[in-house]
Parts: structure tokens; sequence; C-alpha cells
């Protein structure tokens, strides 16, 4: 039975599944209902150090750099318009590769052209984030976000971190002013 | 107060600590189109699975009064009063819409907005304006739901296919009017949702009205619309003129039962009275079809009508009722709604007696007419009510 976490919620991975190797964290949306552009949602995610930056340009991992060096992180590609059920994007970690100076994988979401498109998280309707375990996809935790989607036209969803030599998964929620740019810049990312 | 943006979303209890709210809607536009406001009371899938709580101009209520259409108020084109907290359970999600009547889109909206109201007292406006839309021929302007608490969202996103389109959105279809289209393999069980008004198609063409249904005590309310902007274009030899709005002047010839009888118009600043003889009110004159809701005639007393006929004519901006897309819309008091399109009109002729009102006993009579004539006078000829004219004006 999956945890269903609120906005701020953690919960130990690491407990929920024993013995867990790899992750599968999966992010949807509804495709948009009503007329007018669709919304082309983008998901990257940052390894972090223990300072919440990056240790070089190729942890950022995003529709143009989809697996990190090491290749313990892998974006499985991009979904133009939320069609299909289920995730609409997957990033696939193998957690006992994240190197060791890797504190926090976290995963953030972004509208493309949301300016030129007029659109917002608010717009989008069930959005979500969750994790799988990587063996037979079940579900361990999952955060909806729709009722904390407003305004923003960035956010951060979610991060799975060490705590204790445990991996653990927070479900954070976060407008982020800017976009997939700033976002990336904020840690520490030459974007 | 707290002013919201598309896409923005809040508990309501963060707005107000109230659940009995009065939710008002604005649309301001060119041209003066008619715009359906409606509310539709959803399940938890988003589906219309009991229609009664589609709360549109056919359907005032839903069952128990938890959503009331009120009608325009407080500067608002159209408001509903919602009890929250008498809603049942399978009714999820209350979505206020806008349907455009006609020809246009929504992004000729000018401005508009949705608010709430606590007690008459302004908790949360969502403006828009036609710059957030394009081809969209209805709207999803804002919702208030329930997700562990109430809450409202400013949506604002629509459909190009108009209503249509909102009704399958919503699970429903649209009842036919005309020809039944055949029926589709496997009928999916979806609520059938009549959003047909009644039409006085032809001259002679009639409807009674049961004045002893509920709200029988309220007026008759006769719209008269037109579009501003089919005046008559300007120019000429030296480019003088430019163009000037049409300017129509609704008005009536009337005879009650008593005997009193008379004409009410804005020519002469006859306006009528509503609480004394005759009964009738002319509630102003719209000199350009700018106001988005034209002018207006109330009936307060239509059981003691002998004969009433309304009319329509041009005092300026057009020379004949063949580019001013005239429409009439008769309101019973029970909500129910007769429209008459003047579809055939005289190039000719600037005067039109466009219906008749008669009652007999318990319900009145509404036919369609749209005679022209070249005046007052000669329609007075044909109607027999008996007057003596003289040239007037503004």
């Amino acid at each position: 039975m999956a945890v269903s976490l609120s906005k701020g919620g953690n919960v130990s991975l690491s407990k929920e599944a024993p013995g867990l190797k790899d992750v599968v964290i999966g992010l949807g949306w509804d495709t948009r209902s009503t007329d007018g552009q669709d919304f082309d949602l983008d998901a990257s995610l940052f390894l972090l150090k223990e300072d919440e930056k990056v240790r070089n340009d190729s942890d950022f991992i995003f529709y143009n750099n989809k697996k990190s060096s090491d290749g313990s992180v892998e974006h499985l590609g991009d979904n133009l318009t939320g069609e299909g059920a289920g995730d609409d994007e997957q990033i696939k970690v193998n957690l006992e590769g994240v190197p060791q100076d890797v504190q926090k994988l976290s995963v953030g979401v972004t509208i493309h052209e949301a300016d030129s498109r007029s659109q917002n998280f608010g717009m989008v309707s069930n959005a979500f984030i969750r994790v799988m375990n990587g063996v037979d996809n079940s579900e361990i935790a999952r955060y909806d976000l729709s009722e904390d989607a407003s305004t923003e036209t960035a956010m951060l969803f979610g991060e799975v971190y060490r705590n204790k030599g445990e991996w653990k998964f927070k479900a954070i929620g976060q407008g982020f002013s800017g976009g997939l740019g700033p976002m990336a810049r904020n840690y520490g990312v030459n974007a | 107060m707290k002013q919201f943006n598309r896409g923005q979303k809040s508990k309501l209890a963060d707005l107000t600590p109230a659940t009995d709210l009065t939710v008002g809607l604005d649309l301001q536009a060119s041209g003066s189109p008619t715009f359906d406001i409606s509310c539709f009371g959803v399940d938890a899938e988003g589906k219309l699975s009991d229609d009664r709580y589609f709360v549109f101009f056919n359907q005032k209520a839903s069952p128990k009064g938890e959503v009331r259409q009120l009608g325009p108020r407080d500067g608002d084109a159209e408001s509903f009063e919602v009890h929250l907290s008498n809603l049942p359970p399978k009714i999820q999600r209350l979505v206020f819409t806008a349907t455009l009547d006609g020809a246009g889109t929504m992004s000729q909206v000018s401005r508009g907005h949705l608010r709430l109201l606590s007690n008459g007292s302004e908790v949360a406006r969502f403006p828009f304006t036609g710059s957030d839309f394009s081809q969209e021929k209805a709207v999803i302007v804002g919702e208030i739901y329930r997700k562990d608490v109430w809450r409202f969202a400013a949506v604002g996103q629509g459909f190009n296919g108009g209503l249509s389109a909102l009704l399958e959105h919503f699970g429903g279809q649209e009842v036919a009017e005309d020809a039944a289209p055949p029926p589709p393999p496997a009928p999916p069980p979806a609520p059938k949702v009549n959003i047909s008004k009644v039409t006085l198609d032809k001259k002679g063409d009639k409807q009674v009205v049961d004045l002893s249904k509920r709200g029988g005590d309220r007026p008759i309310h006769i719209n008269l619309n037109w579009d501003a902007s089919a005046g008559r274009r300007g120019g000429g030899f030296f480019g003088f003129g430019g163009s000037s709005a049409p300017d129509l002047d609704l008005g009536c010839m009337y005879r009650l039962k008593n005997g009193d009888s008379g004409v009410i118009q804005a020519l002469g600043g006859n306006f009528g009275a509503r609480d004394r003889s005759p009964f009738i009110f002319l509630d102003k004159d719209d000199r350009s079809g700018k106001a988005s809701d034209g002018e207006n005639l109330y009936l307060h007393r239509p059981q003691e009508i002998d004969l009433v006929m309304v009319f329509a004519f041009i005092y300026g901006g057009a020379s004949d009722f063949t580019s001013v897309g005239g429409r009439m819309a008769i309101t019973d008091g029970s909500g129910d709604q007769i429209l008459i399109q003047l579809n055939s009109p005289d190039r000719n002729r600037n005067f039109c007696a466009i219906s008749t009102v008669r009652a007999s006993g318990s319900s009145v009579e509404i036919t369609k007419e749209e005679q022209y004539f070249r005046g007052h006078k000669e329609a007075d000829g044909r109607y027999g009510f008996g007057f003596r004219w003289t040239a007037g004006s503004k």
C-alpha cells in the first residue's frame, strides 16, 4: 500500500520497501481538456551535494541531458501533451549507484513556453509525483499536487534524499519563479 | 478581498467562513452579444450525473434551492445564491460557465469578472479579458469545489464548440431542437439536458404563459436587443459621417380591462409605472445598443391587460430593420423564455409591431406579429387602439 503524502510530508523509502535498489520516479498530469495550446510539461532532476548545488553541469538531468555521467540517473523521455494514463514522464534511479557525495535528488517540473502560452500549474489538472520500486513498479509513495499548484510556471515536486543511511522521499510542492533556466541556475548549473 | 489570477486556487475558508454565498458574473463585449451564464453541479468525476443540478435559464434552481439563479443584480449580469452546506455529497463541484449565444468569440470580451460575496461584501474577485481567450465560445469561469474542504479556483478556460462542447465535457448532451439525429449504435447513458428556448418563428406563432405557475406574481419581462455595430456606415461624398450606432426605441400601446389605454415609450418621456395603472414600466432608453441588456419593458399586472402591442421603431442610426439584428426575449414570472427574432424586415418601414399580449383568465397569450409600418399612426390603425397622434421628439 503506497503512502500518500501531503505537501511537506516525507517517508522512508528504505523502510517501506526493504532492500530497495532501483526506483522509478513517475510524474503525471492530465492532458488539457479545454481548447487552447497543450500543456507541455518537462521534468528535470538535479543531483545535489550537501550544499544544495550540483557538482557540475552534467548533474542537471533534463530532456537534453538524459543520463547522469555515472549512469545512476536516467530520464526516460519527454511526453509533449500529457496524453496517456499513468506517468507522463519517468526518471529511473539506481540508488546504489548514486555517488556518495550526492546527498539529494531534487525533482522539478516546468511548463514549456509558459509565458507565451499564458499557462500556469493552476490550469493543469491532477499533477502528481510518485516513487515506485524499480523491481516491480509497485508504488511506494505518492504526492498529489493539484491543490498546491497555483500560478507557478515552475515547481519543485519532490526530493529523494539520504538520511542516516536510509533513502527518504519528501513532498515539496513549491513554486519557483522564472522557469527551467532560473531553477537550474539556482542549483549552480551554468544554464 | 482577494484578487485571483487565472489558475489560482484557494481554500474557501481563507476567503470567508461563510458557506452561504452569492456568486456574481459579468461580461462586457463589443456588439452586446448575449451571454448565457450557468452553473453545473457535477460529481467527483466532473460529470453532470444529475441534471437537476444544472442551473440555467430553463431551470432556475437546484432541487432544494442549494443553487439558485437570481438574474442581474448589483452590477453583475448574472448572480447565483449558493448554500454549500446543503448540497448533497454527490455534488462535488459547482462550475460557473459563460456561453456566447450567437456569433462571436470570447476574445471579444472587453472585461469580465466572477466574484464571490458573503453577506453582500465581496471576498474574492477574478477579473479577465478577451486576451485570455482566442476562439472559445464557452468558458468555465470559476469553480467552487470540495477537496477535503471547500475551495475556489479561477479557471478561465473554455471550448470553441460552445455550449454543446461544454455539455459534452460534463458528460451530458444537448437535446436536438429539430431533426433528431440517427441514434448511435450503442448510445451512452448520458443525461439529457434541454437547453432549448421557445422561439416564435413565424408571424402568428403563439405561446401561452400560465400565470398561476410558481412566480406568477413576478412581472413579465420584455427585452429588446440589437446589434450596436450594425449601423449605417457613413462616408459620403465629402468624407463626412462615419458610423453611428442604431438607436431603437422599445414601447407599447396598451388597453387594460378597465378601459385605460395609452402609449409607453421614451419618445415623449412616458415610461409608465410599476405600482399604479397601467402597471407597465419601461426601464430606460438605450440610445446606442451599448448597454448589454438593451431596453426592457415590464408588465407587472399581466392579468389586467386586454391588449398590449409591443413595438420598436428606429429613432436613428439605421434606416430600417434589415441591418440591426433585432431580437426580443420575453421572460415570464417563472423564468421561462420566449424568443422572437425580427427575421423578415421591411426595407421601407422603420416601425415594427413585434408582438401582442392578451390576457384571459389565469393565462396570457403572446403572439409574434412582426408587422412593419411607416409609423405609430399606421400601426394603431391596424390594431385599433384609436389614439390621436402628433409628432414628437426625445
